[in-house]
């Protein structure tokens, strides 16, 4: 993780560390100190500050190739746009609560609690609000538009679902979001 | 995609001479070709060929059938069949339909029917729906072979006329893409109240509904488009 402020650092360290399953395996103060370890520790997930990224940034993803395969999630101690937040893959904030910031970070590195037998949480947070909008019969242009993000991406976010789910048709996600209860039956 | 591992050298295994009971064990699957053409065992001793005399079936086209089933690298010269192996394909073909529709889809269904009697009313109602939706699909598909590809054809091989490759494009997929949803929902999803040998059972049918489809759509791609091919050639001449 590249986090700012070491009282946020440490904070989050010990969440992660009284997860058991999970460990920090890089802790540094800015985003380039992390750029230059990053390929070499290859973690599961990136959890960057909100204030470390450049607002000109653009895409960081497109910004630090280093980062293109990376799982990355913000964590906000100020309030932030949601512009700035759609270019991670999920969030925290210094607001939530120790366990909901251990469960958005298990989510974030597709490593569900052990008592989950149903594995939506394979998914990440964004592509179950993707598969959501799906099942209740959303095209691509729809969903692009209610989650603020391009159509391309929708798209890819769709790929991946089919490729964890193993399902393909908008019918057979339907059914994956009701036995996982995603979303009620109230749809047709 | 997870097809048998092809076998190589199919086409030197299998012979006209060799016994059914041989023909068999080199692919248990290939008991369900007799049954959808409706061949009653007892086989005893008989050859390939004496069986093809009995039900007056043509042997070449039999032995066709057979490899391209057995071996998807299969790729069939249709320049040894006798002009009368199309309308004796799309016999074949119209029986196998009759199979998926009348044995396999009532068998899985019935077995789907024992799960969904574990399931939560939800989830229940909803894999009812979307494998009735599947039933639907795989219905409609062979029901437009049936009424508008297969009588082009015979129509074809009664008079003069032609008909393009392209026009016999089937595509296949959108099933293919259901049944692997119905394959992952029921193996990765389906809650654990399910018992896994009513799973199992149901699993059996839909894969081989899968497989047996796929090598339908081969023995369309391989054989039926050019022996059509074929006759078109021949009819405008």
């Amino acid at each position: 993780m590249a986090v700012g402020s070491p009282v946020v650092a440490e904070g989050l360290r010990s969440i992660i560390d009284s997860c058991g399953d999970l460990a920090v395996v890089l802790s540094v103060d800015s985003l380039h100190a992390l750029i230059d370890r990053i390929t070499a520790i290859a973690p599961d997930a990136v959890i960057i500050s909100t204030e470390l990224c450049p607002t000109d940034a653009g895409d960081i993803k497109s910004a630090f190739p280093e980062l293109s395969d990376m799982t990355l999630m913000a964590v906000q101690s100020t309030l932030c746009s949601d512009e700035t937040l759609r270019r991670f893959d999920s969030s925290i904030s210094i607001f939530n609560s120790a366990e909901q910031i251990a469960r958005r970070i298990r989510e974030a590195v597709d490593r569900p609690a052990a008592n989950n037998y149903a594995d939506s949480h394979d998914l990440t947070e964004r592509e179950r609000d993707v598969l959501v909008l799906v099942a209740k019969g959303h095209t691509n242009k729809e969903i692009a538009s209610m989650l603020n993000i391009s159509p391309h991406t929708v798209i890819s976010h769709r790929k991946n679902i089919a490729h964890k789910t193993g399902i393909r048709s908008v019918a057979g996600l339907t059914v994956y979001a009701i036995l996982n209860h995603l979303i009620d039956g109230d749809i047709e | 995609m997870n097809h048998r591992k092809p076998i190589s050298h199919t086409c030197e295994r299998l012979s006209r001479e060799m016994k059914l009971v041989e023909l068999i064990n080199v692919d248990y699957n290939l008991l369900s070709i007799f049954h959808r053409l409706n061949i009653r065992l007892p086989f005893g001793d008989m050859s390939v060929e004496d069986m093809c005399q009995r039900e007056g079936f043509s042997t070449e086209l039999f032995m066709t059938i057979c490899n391209i089933y057995i071996d998807e690298e299969y790729r069939p010269s249709v320049g040894t069949l006798s002009a009368d192996a199309l309308p004796r394909l799309i016999g074949y073909l119209r029986a196998s339909h009759r199979y998926y529709l009348d044995d396999i889809l009532p068998h899985a269904n019935m077995h789907l029917e024992s799960i969904l009697s574990y399931c939560d009313p939800l989830s229940g109602t909803t894999l009812r729906r979307f494998y009735d939706d599947y039933m639907v699909h795989v219905r409609k598909h062979l029901e437009y072979e049936e009424q508008h590809i297969f009588p082009r054809i015979e129509t074809l091989s009664d008079n003069n006329g032609v008909l393009a490759a392209t026009e016999l494009d089937m595509p296949h997929s959108e099933i293919d893409d259901l049944t692997g949803d119905i394959t992952s929902l029921v193996i990765k999803y389906l809650p654990e109240q399910a018992p896994t040998s009513l799973r199992c059972e149901l699993l059996f049918h839909i894969f081989r509904l899968r497989d047996d489809l796929r090598r339908h759509a081969l023995i369309e791609s391989r054989l039926l488009t050019p022996l059509v091919e074929r006759l078109s050639k021949t009819n405008s001449l």
